[in-house]
């Protein structure tokens, strides 16, 4: 009984995915939805064995510090029984596996005796807040700037806008953060208003606006271009040109004909787009010292507690395979030549 | 690569490509009617120098990759001897505050030097980072490194990407199918995970085997790890081309006269692959620098001692408030940013040199 239990949450999530594969399985046909299927496990496979072997590589291990203060060798022996590192590699990796599938991501090496999906658990929230929002300005403002700027192709709005919106996707986080760290200390300094350039207080608090801002501004040009090209593509289309002639309205013809077709590509890179907000945005939470899974897993590279970089690292992989996945069968059910191919 | 054959060219007839020819436009294709033949790679190059911008930012690259190697020998003997050091009453030269790695307390934090102009000016223009180092010297350190790990990046994606790619686009079938799985595999992870993984697993043990020598333990295991996300894209790449380039004529008439395919495959295909070679490597190096840079701001990639521009600027996320120090993670910043855009503009006229495309 305890043993079903302690599966419920996998068996929960096995359903979740098999109810979403089914319809999307149904909507794409059998042998599309099989193939996916293959590719989506390999992956996993794959990415779960790199994932183990460098922890299984890395030189550190938990028993030299919880042996000490007085380290013997039987004493050593037994942590090593305990902790299962006595066995085989493969053994270790079906293990590992195995926990994985329980949503045990093992216990932390220098948080003693937290479970890694504690600590974890505690970031995913606020990374999913931060990303999430962030994804949302995104699309909201880059996708009508793409459409402005591809009905007025060619004009000065439309390569300022890009040039901007590539100015600024180009330039690195890492880079853009500090500047303007720097800039609202100079604000600060001279008594103007600025924004709280470190910390974490919630979604709908003044220390948050920063980051969003800025992921904000730096993402946008992404979508901006994206929609862009596939609007162009699409107003050169034939169909577009008949509507024309039939004599739609323009702004009938780009928003119903035009901007339904072009939303496919444009849903495709969504799709990939937010398992990276599950992975949380490394540079932003560092530099603003926001306690997301970013900042955790960074921090706990500086610690050297392997478990917890292994956990996100899993964490993320698994989301961003997931997601290609029901982008594929999204795809598949959106434009049915795909299936063919 | 798309061509998108649309009804709108650009309004510049020499510009447009001959469908079939991409390589040329028509006024080499009708230089080349004249029977003065121009290879591919020579028109690339023309094209490319009539682009302004792009030769601006291609000597603005050069200037600092060829300064990083050639100026901090000279940097060194540039300078007054100062009264300083750690006891306050050694002389100390250039080449000591001038060395990116001397670390002298009693000068941390110090605002540039550089202005007022005087006989004092050379000392540390910049500044000196918190435990006293150079900052300008660290500067052009860091730069170094970043371009040496690119290059040795790219020496390693390079050989990997065009051997696997032609001999997967040349041979097909098997070879081809276990590399994409592969290549799969590798795309699923985020591409900074996994090198922030590989850094901290793997690091210890490359620091051990080289003990002597930290520096060189952690470039080469940085050079592994973003070597390794890097060629499955060359690869594909040059397996897109050699595809293309399988179904020409002159591949079929070598072919035809009995060259080996080793012969065909080194005479004629590998040098055709080299423009879109060219191409990805451009932008690779900039993104190897970028990631590095980022890598090291996490303390995941290359460790103190070594110069590195993340490192500088994680180094001066505390010291943001204070009035004089503010300035050490302006520095690194702008360098980033200026390398990013030369590097851009560069890429942006090399793939318009060797693809002449409709301004869109």
């Amino acid at each position: 009984m305890d043993q079903l239990l302690s599966s419920l949450p996998a068996i929960i999530v096995v359903l979740l995915l098999v109810g979403v594969l089914a319809y999307g399985g149904i909507r794409v046909g059998p042998r599309f939805l099989i193939r996916r299927l293959a590719g989506l496990i390999f992956v996993l496979f794959g990415v779960t064995f790199i994932t183990f072997i460098l922890g299984y590589l890395s030189p550190g291990t938990p028993v030299q510090l919880l042996c000490q203060p007085k380290c013997t060798a039987a004493g050593i022996a037994q942590l090593n029984h305990l902790y299962h590192l006595d066995l085989p590699w493969y053994q270790q990796y079906g293990n590992f596996l195995n926990n994985l599938l329980h949503f045990d991501l093992g216990l932390s090496f220098t948080q003693r005796g937290r479970k890694v999906l504690d600590i974890l658990g505690g970031g995913v929230p606020i990374s999913a807040q931060l990303g999430l929002t962030s994804l949302f300005f995104q699309v909201l403002i880059g996708v009508p700037v793409g459409i402005i700027a591809a009905v007025r192709a060619g004009t000065k709005l439309d390569t300022a806008s890009m040039t901007t919106a590539l100015a600024l996707f180009a330039i690195p986080t890492f880079i853009s953060i500090p500047i303007f760290q720097l800039l609202m200390v100079y604000l600060s300094l001279h008594n103007l208003p600025f924004l709280p350039v470190s910390g974490w207080n919630g979604l709908f608090d003044i220390h948050a606006v920063g980051p969003i801002l800025l992921l904000t501004l730096l993402g946008l040009g992404f979508y901006a271009r994206l929609t862009r090209t596939t609007m162009l593509e699409v107003l050169g289309q034939d169909y577009v040109r008949t509507a024309r002639a039939k004599g739609v309205r323009e702004r009938v013809v780009v928003v119903r004909h035009a901007f339904r077709n072009a939303l496919v590509p444009l849903v495709t890179a969504l799709g990939p787009a937010v398992a990276f907000v599950v992975g949380g945005a490394f540079f932003t939470e560092t530099l603003f010292q926001i306690p997301g899974i970013g900042f955790l897993a960074v921090a706990s590279i500086s610690n050297k507690d392997m478990p917890t970089v292994q956990g996100t690292v899993m964490i993320v992989a698994i989301a961003v395979a997931f997601m290609n996945l029901v982008v594929d069968l999204i795809y598949g059910i959106l434009d049915p030549r795909i299936k063919v191919s | 690569m798309d061509t998108i054959d649309t009804p709108q060219g650009t309004g510049n007839i020499d510009e447009e490509p001959i469908v079939g020819t991409a390589n040329y436009t028509q006024l080499e294709m009708a230089e080349i009617a004249e029977s003065r033949s121009i290879s591919p790679l020579r028109a690339a190059a023309r094209r490319f120098a009539r682009d302004k911008r792009a030769v601006f930012c291609l000597a603005i690259v050069l200037i600092i990759v060829v300064g990083s190697f050639v100026f901090p020998p000279i940097y060194r003997h540039i300078g007054p001897t100062v009264v300083g050091g750690i006891t306050g009453t050694q002389h100390v030269g250039p080449n000591d505050y001038h060395d990116p790695l001397n670390v002298d307390l009693s000068s941390s934090d110090t605002s540039g030097t550089l202005f007022p102009l005087g006989p004092n000016s050379m000392v540390h223009p910049l500044g000196t980072d918190t435990i006293g180092r150079d900052i300008f010297a660290r500067l052009l350190g860091g730069v170094n490194i970043s371009i040496e790990l690119a290059l040795m990046v790219e020496f390693f994606d390079i050989g990997l990407g065009v051997l696997l790619g032609t001999l997967a686009g040349w041979f097909g079938g098997g070879l081809g199918l276990v590399l994409d799985r592969f290549t799969d595999i590798v795309f699923a992870f985020p591409g900074l995970l996994l090198i922030l993984l590989m850094g901290a697993s793997l690091g210890p043990l490359f620091d051990n085997w080289f003990h002597n020598n930290a520096v060189f333990g952690r470039m080469l295991l940085l050079t592994l790890a973003i070597g390794l996300l890097s060629w499955p894209l060359m690869m594909r790449y040059v397996r897109g081309q050699t595809l293309e380039l399988k179904e020409r004529q002159f591949v079929e008439a070598a072919h035809t006269v009995g060259t080996s395919t080793f012969n065909i495959l080194r005479r004629h295909i590998v040098p055709n692959v080299l423009p879109i070679v060219i191409v990805a490597s451009t932008l690779n190096i900039l993104a190897t620098i970028v990631g590095e840079a980022g890598i090291s701001l996490l303390g995941a990639g290359l460790q103190p001692p070594a110069t590195s521009l993340g490192l500088m600027i994680s180094d001066a996320q505390s010291k943001i408030y204070s009035p004089t120090a503010w300035t050490e993670e302006l520095w690194p910043c702008l360098v980033l940013i200026i390398i990013v855009i030369a590097f851009s503009f560069m890429g942006d006229g090399v793939s318009d040199a060797f693809n002449p495309r409709m301004k869109d």
